[in-house]
Formats: C-alpha cells, sequence, structure tokens
C-alpha cells in the first residue's frame, strides 16, 4: 500500500496532519527548552498523544473524527498518527505527557485491574508523562541480559538498579521498569513503578538533539515494589511475562517509531522543496531519489503496520523496516545539509534541528546492528525476502 | 539549557575541540580568524564574541555573519586545516569506541569479539587510511576536500554507532563529530555545484 486507503483513516491522517503544524510551530522553542511543553499542554496533538493506547471508554474525550473514534489500539492507525505529528516536530510530540511505550507494555502484560488502575491514572484530569525502563549502562537494551533486580522482601518486593537512555524518565509519574526476580529468561518481571516512590531518582541527560524526548537517568534504590505492581504476575505464565511483554512491546512499537522517523523525513524533503525550489540537475535527482526511498519504506512500514493487526508479527520485517528507516533519516538530512548549500547548518535553524534529530533513531528501540541479527535470521528461516 | 558543566569530562572534551579549532584559525590566518567565503566565522567564543552559540554546541563553538571572506590562500590553508582536525576528531573517536567495547561484555563475550563490531571498527580505520592518503596528493582542489570530509562524515556516523545510545550525550563523540560536519558544511562546501552533486 503507497497510503493506507479509506474514509477512516484518511479522516484520522487529514485531522492529525493539521494538528502537527502546531507542533512545527513550537518545535525550535522545545528544541532549546524542552520543559516548554509546560506552557503547550492545551494543544490538540497533546490531546491526541495523551489519549493514544488508552481505550475510549477511560475518556472524556476520545478522539472523535467525523463519525470515527480512535483509540490507537490498531497499529496501522497508531503508525499514521505518530507519523503525521513526527512531521510536524518529532521532538516536540516525544515531550508530550502520555502512554507512549509503557502503555503498549501494560495492554500486552497487565491484568484487567493492573490496566483498569493504569488507564484510569492516565486518563485524569493531570497530564501524566511515562517511561519505558529497559536499557542499562552496561548492558544496553538487551533484555535478557538486564541486572535490575527485584528482590523479594516481606510481603513485596524491592527493585535495585539502574536504567539509562530513557524518554521522559526525569518528568514522569508513571512508567514501567524491566528487572530479573530470578536468574534466567523466565526470571525478568516488568513492573509499574511510581515515580515518587522512596529511591527512585531520575534526570535528564543532555542530548545533541532530539532534545524534547528528554533522554534520562534512572537509579532505583530499594524501590518498594508490591505483588500487584508486577504485570501479569497473577494471570500470566512467567513464560508469557516480562521477557515476552519486552519483546512484544518493543515489535509492536517498532512500526511506530519508523513512523516517527517516516514523518521526519518528511518534514526535511519537503522543506529542501520549499526553500531551494530551482533544484536541477544532479541535485534534483539526488532529491527525487530520497523521496522515492522515502515512499518505498513508508509503504513498507504500513505493511508492517497492517500485518500486526492481522495478528502477524514478522520480526525480521520489523526489524528491517526501522534499520531502513533510521538509515535514511541520516541520508535525508545529510543530503539536504548539502543541497542546502554552504553554511545551511548555520542558516537554517529547522534544518540544524531536523539534522540533530535524525541521529536518535539509530539507536531508539534496538541499534542498527541488533536489527541486522534479526533480518539475518529471516534470510536464513526464508522469511525476509519475498 | 545548551550549556556545558565546565567541570565535566564532555565540557573538557569539547573546550578541547574548541581549542583545536582556534589554532587551525591562528595556523591559516594570522589574525586568528578565518571567515568562509559565504561571511561566517565559527570559533571558541574566546575568537568571536558576537554572534550566537552553534546550535547543539553546548556553548563550546559561536557562529557570527558578516565578516569580510577570506582570500583564496587562507580558505585553502583553513580547509586543510579543517580536515586535519576532523581527521584527528574520528580517530579519537574511533579509539575511544575500541576502549569502551573492550570493556563490555554482552552474553560472556567481548563486544570486540564481535563480527559486525570488528567490520564497522575496520571500515572507519579503511575510511581514515584513505582519507590520509588522498590528503597527500599533489594539486589540491576544493572538491576533492570536500570528498574528503564527506567520507569522513560518513566513517563518523559508522564510528558514533559503535556507542549506541553514548553517541548522543551532548559534549561526547557525537557532538564533536556533529561540530566537524556544521564546519564542513559552513567552510568546506564548494560553492558552485560540482560534478557530484547527485552522490549520497
Amino acid at each position: 500500500m503507497t497510503e493506507p486507503t479509506g474514509e477512516r483513516i484518511a479522516a484520522l491522517r487529514s485531522y492529525v496532519r493539521e494538528a502537527g503544524r502546531e507542533l512545527r510551530a513550537i518545535g525550535l522553542e522545545i528544541d532549546r527548552d524542552p520543559e516548554a511543553i509546560d506552557r503547550w499542554l492545551g494543544l490538540p496533538a497533546v490531546d491526541i498523544m495523551r489519549g493514544c493506547t488508552i481505550p475510549a471508554e477511560y475518556l472524556d474525550s476520545p478522539l472523535r473524527v467525523g463519525a470515527y473514534t480512535y483509540d490507537m489500539s490498531s497499529c496501522l492507525e497508531h503508525t499514521v498518527t505518530i507519523e503525521e505529528l513526527s512531521y510536524g516536530d518529532t521532538g516536540s510530540m516525544l515531550a508530550c505527557p502520555g502512554p507512549l511505550m509503557s502503555g503498549v507494555a501494560v495492554s500486552a502484560l497487565g491484568d484487567d485491574k493492573q490496566r483498569h488502575h493504569y488507564y484510569e491514572r492516565m486518563a485524569g484530569p493531570e497530564p501524566v508523562w511515562t517511561f519505558f525502563g529497559l536499557t542499562e549502562p552496561a548492558k544496553g537494551s538487551a533484555a535478557t541480559e538486564l541486572e535490575t533486580t527485584l528482590v523479594p522482601e516481606g510481603d513485596g518486593f524491592r527493585l535495585t538498579g539502574e536504567k539509562r537512555y530513557v524518554g521522559n524518565a526525569a518528568y514522569a509519574r508513571l512508567g514501567v521498569v524491566f528487572c530479573r526476580r530470578a536468574p534466567g529468561p523466565l526470571g525478568i518481571e516488568a513492573v509499574l513503578v511510581d515515580t515518587q516512590a522512596p529511591g527512585f531518582h531520575a534526570e535528564p541527560i543532555p542530548t545533541v538533539g532530539m532534545r524534547g524526548a528528554r533522554i534520562s537517568a534512572i537509579r532505583l534504590d530499594g524501590v518498594r515494589v508490591e505483588r500487584e505492581h508486577i504485570l501479569g504476575y497473577d494471570s500470566l505464565k512467567p513464560s508469557r511475562r516480562g521477557l515476552i511483554g519486552a519483546i512484544r512491546t518493543l515489535q509492536r512499537f517498532r512500526p511506530v517509531l519508523a513512523g516517527t522517523i517516516v514523518g521526519l523525513c518528511r518534514a526535511v524533503l519537503d522543506h529542501v522543496r520549499e526553500q531551494r525550489p530551482a533544484l536541477a540537475g544532479g541535485a534534483r535527482a539526488r532529491l527525487e531519489d530520497l523521496e522515492d526511498r522515502l515512499t518505498a519504506v513508508r509503504r513498507q512500514n504500513y505493511e508492517v503496520a497492517a500485518a500486526i493487526d492481522a495478528g502477524r508479527v514478522r520480526a525480521d520485517r520489523v526489524a528491517g523496516v526501522k534499520t531502513r528507516a533510521a538509515e535514511l533519516a541520516e541520508r535525508c538530512t545529510l543530503a539536504a545539509a548539502d543541497l542546502m548549500g554552504p553554511g545551511a547548518l548555520l542558516e537554517d535553524p529547522l534544518l540544524n534541528k531536523l539534522y540533530r534529530d535524525a541521529r536518535a533513531f539509530e539507536f531508539m528501540e534496538g541499534t542498527g546492528h541488533i536489527q541486522r541479527l534479526a533480518v539475518f535470521q529471516g534470510v536464513l528461516k526464508r522469511t525476509f525476502l519475498n | 539549557m545548551d550549556t556545558a558543566t565546565t567541570t565535566s569530562p564532555a565540557a573538557a572534551g569539547l573546550r578541547d575541540f574548541a581549542t583545536a579549532l582556534d589554532a587551525c584559525h591562528d595556523r591559516a590566518a594570522s589574525g586568528g580568524l578565518v571567515v568562509s567565503r559565504g561571511g561566517w566565522a565559527v570559533a571558541s567564543p574566546a575568537r568571536v564574541t558576537a554572534g550566537a552559540q552553534v546550535p547543539g554546541s553546548s556553548g563550546a563553538l559561536m557562529a557570527e555573519r558578516g565578516g569580510t571572506p577570506a582570500g583564496d590562500r587562507r580558505q585553502e590553508a583553513f580547509a586543510d586545516e579543517l580536515i586535519g582536525l576532523h581527521r584527528q576528531t574520528l580517530r579519537e573517536v574511533l579509539d575511544g569506541a575500541v576502549a569502551r567495547l573492550d570493556r563490555r561484555v554482552s552474553e560472556g563475550a567481548n563486544l570486540l569479539n564481535r563480527q559486525l563490531v570488528q567490520g564497522a571498527v575496520a571500515d572507519v580505520a579503511l575510511a581514515l587510511s584513505e582519507a590520509d592518503d588522498l590528503r597527500e596528493l599533489p594539486m589540491s582542489t576544493p572538491w576533492r576536500r570536500w570528498r574528503i570530509h564527506r567520507d569522513l562524515v560518513n566513517a563518523g556516523r559508522t564510528a558514533l554507532k559503535l556507542y549506541g545510545a553514548g553517541g548522543f550525550v551532548a559534549g561526547g563523540p557525537g557532538t564533536v563529530l556533529y561540530l566537524t560536519e556544521v564546519l564542513g558544511n559552513t567552510y568546506l562546501r564548494p560553492e558552485q555545484p560540482g560534478p557530484e552533486a547527485g552522490d549520497d
């Protein structure tokens, strides 16, 4: 599919694209001062992000466009939404309150009571930022090797360890932390953590770009965790809990991340076309080549998202589309700086910001090296290529 | 805020980079500040006191527009200096990556034992080696310098992948390589469309 068709998705795209324009307007401000998002919480785009993946019955005003109601339980609709908001401004979008990845994890692993508690809290009147704490300083995002521990104490547990490169953690009220209750893959758990709990510490890590994501470091000093805060503890077998939850969440979210990247690439190439309408010869051919590649990866991403909605999660293709999109973002921004001419990175603040932001995608939700391993497995199994 | 903590190792790395850039200006121009053909001057805040911080530089570099562009000889001398700075910066980033990976273990194995990692390290080293050879050729031209710069940019992106998210931390390897890219875009990009406008 070049673009998903049908009235329902067209209405969604049109509405969100309009909301995304307002994110573009605040993008440079958020880049300078990520906390400025607090001044823009009334924007429709913020409402969209706050409601993403929360079931409509929990929300006073779920996203409705014409006759349609959207809760982003569809990976494809979620992907289209995030792509359009990212086209507006990726950093501002990521600075917004809302469930983001933590919501996908709770949906995948939580029991009815846990989901209800989470959604109630997210749907309240106050904006709630959340985080998804998987990556660790020494082990990256290798879920099977994580070292954060969950140690029994009385009728509950204590959570101790460190997480790093976690979006919004220093500003969040709630998040999911992946940790180890016992050795081996079956000993991994996902716990819901309230950042007000004693022993939880987080601080922002200054970054080159994508400053709206407010990437943070977390230290967990014996944070008390009750049994009911371990996602799926009473409803799922260990083999269906922590590790499988991390994998399912990442796979469900990767097309959404690829949509984020596609949105940024579209913004970059459109900006070049607007600023340099007279490009000719080799320069024009270079821009057209990148536009072709963008169309191709965008189409592939919609197919992957639609397959997930149909219950067909293909890890190799999910990894492939994320990797292609991330690499394309670097190519698009490098080319844009060339095509806009000498001094463009100093003269054009939007180009400079996009150029810095694009570099975040390489490591978000798994580095290119890790994704390549999944693609390789797909080649071996003959599932990656048609 | 886009400011570095003056005591942090990252800030020290950025200060060293800014100092090295100022030294490039000194070697290329007796006045100590080379203005690009487009009218930009980029240097440490000690050198460029007006203008604005280079975005993403944590205040390590300032950029000011409006000066008189340096003549061709100074432009060329400064371009060679910038490529030397880029090459040295990338070399340090590569060495840092190897040292860092040598301290990391995954699934019981040192990360330097991974073939993907070894291949990436080798790719960067090959690019550095080729850049050295190209710099030694006689009759340097703006387009040759630009091609060398572009190759170093691509190799730098490969090197940064060895750092994972650590390559994105302000003041770290990602920042200094980003600044080499900004400097190349400002000083090295030939004004006229060239034979490789269609290259990536």
